[in-house]
């Protein structure tokens, strides 16, 4: 996609963002994929208070230093990045052309709500925050739905298993 | 982001998502989700707003906690910007059980 596509999409979405009804339409352009047959299921393993919890987050939030999503692939990035929850807002980028993220850039918690969650497990409520949190870059479509499905969701589910989180909590953009 | 969390469910993860485009979640049928009408890039609310981002968490996880049927969306009450959020009542130990 070319510079003239990106600023096109940027424009677009600060306006999605400051009018709903411009919102609705945008967002009716992107079809979601239907599912169907049975909706997987899992019981939380614990009471909130002894859990430990994920985030895991389609804003395209991810650390400076990592690379971008590519916002050039009109069909986007089925990619993850690994996010360090202790480190990720003292230097942070989001990379995300369909959403007006100035507001996201000034106070990340709206996207990916460490903070609340940190005064959470100090006040006894949640048991324990995981480091590791992961982030896509959620317009995905086309050819990428079945990467995305079929590989890179399915590891970061792997990985988060691995690291024996109990609950995870999904942000989108 | 809802075919992302049918992933992490399968592995027997219990997950939670919030939505801001119903239609989304309706069809692609995550687990369970909380909706707020509300605007792009804003699913926790607003910049520096500690009081209603901790709100919406602490709903989302009572929604994780209390749904329990598979595919459940959960429309929270919150309107954007005409919300105060000192007399919020957070949820009970045991809704979190």
């Amino acid at each position: 996609m070319n510079t003239w596509h990106r600023v096109k999409n940027q424009l677009l979405a600060r306006l999605a963002t400051r009018f709903p009804a411009i919102g609705e339409r945008f967002a009716a352009n992107y079809q979601a994929q239907q599912s169907s047959g049975e909706i997987p299921w899992t019981e939380p393993a614990k009471p909130l208070r002894q859990a430990k919890l994920a985030l895991v987050t389609t804003s395209g939030i991810h650390h400076r230093q990592q690379p971008p999503f590519d916002m050039h692939d009109v069909d986007g990035d089925p990619s993850y990045r690994v996010l360090d929850g202790d480190s990720l807002f003292a230097d942070f980028q989001i990379t995300h052309d369909y959403y007006d993220h100035s507001d996201a850039d000034r106070d990340p918690n709206i996207i990916l709500p460490l903070e609340p969650l940190r005064q959470l497990v100090a006040e006894g409520v949640l048991g324990s925050l995981a480091k590791s949190h992961y982030a896509f870059m959620g317009h995905i479509d086309g050819r990428h739905i079945n990467t995305l499905v079929a590989v890179t969701a399915r590891e970061v589910a792997n990985r988060l298993k691995a690291d024996q989180v109990d609950l995870v909590l999904l942000t989108p953009a | 982001m809802g075919l992302i969390q049918r992933e992490i469910e399968k592995v027997g993860i219990a997950t939670v998502g919030i939505s801001i485009v119903r239609e989304y979640a309706e069809k692609v049928q995550p687990p369970r989700t909380v909706f707020l009408r509300w605007p792009f890039g804003h699913p926790v609310g607003e910049p520096d707003n500690l009081a209603q981002q901790r709100a919406v968490v602490l709903e989302t996880l009572r929604a994780l906690y209390q749904i329990r049927e598979p595919g459940t969306i959960v429309d929270l009450s919150f309107r954007w910007r005409r919300e105060k959020y000192d007399d919020y009542q957070p949820p009970s130990t045991e809704e979190l059980t």
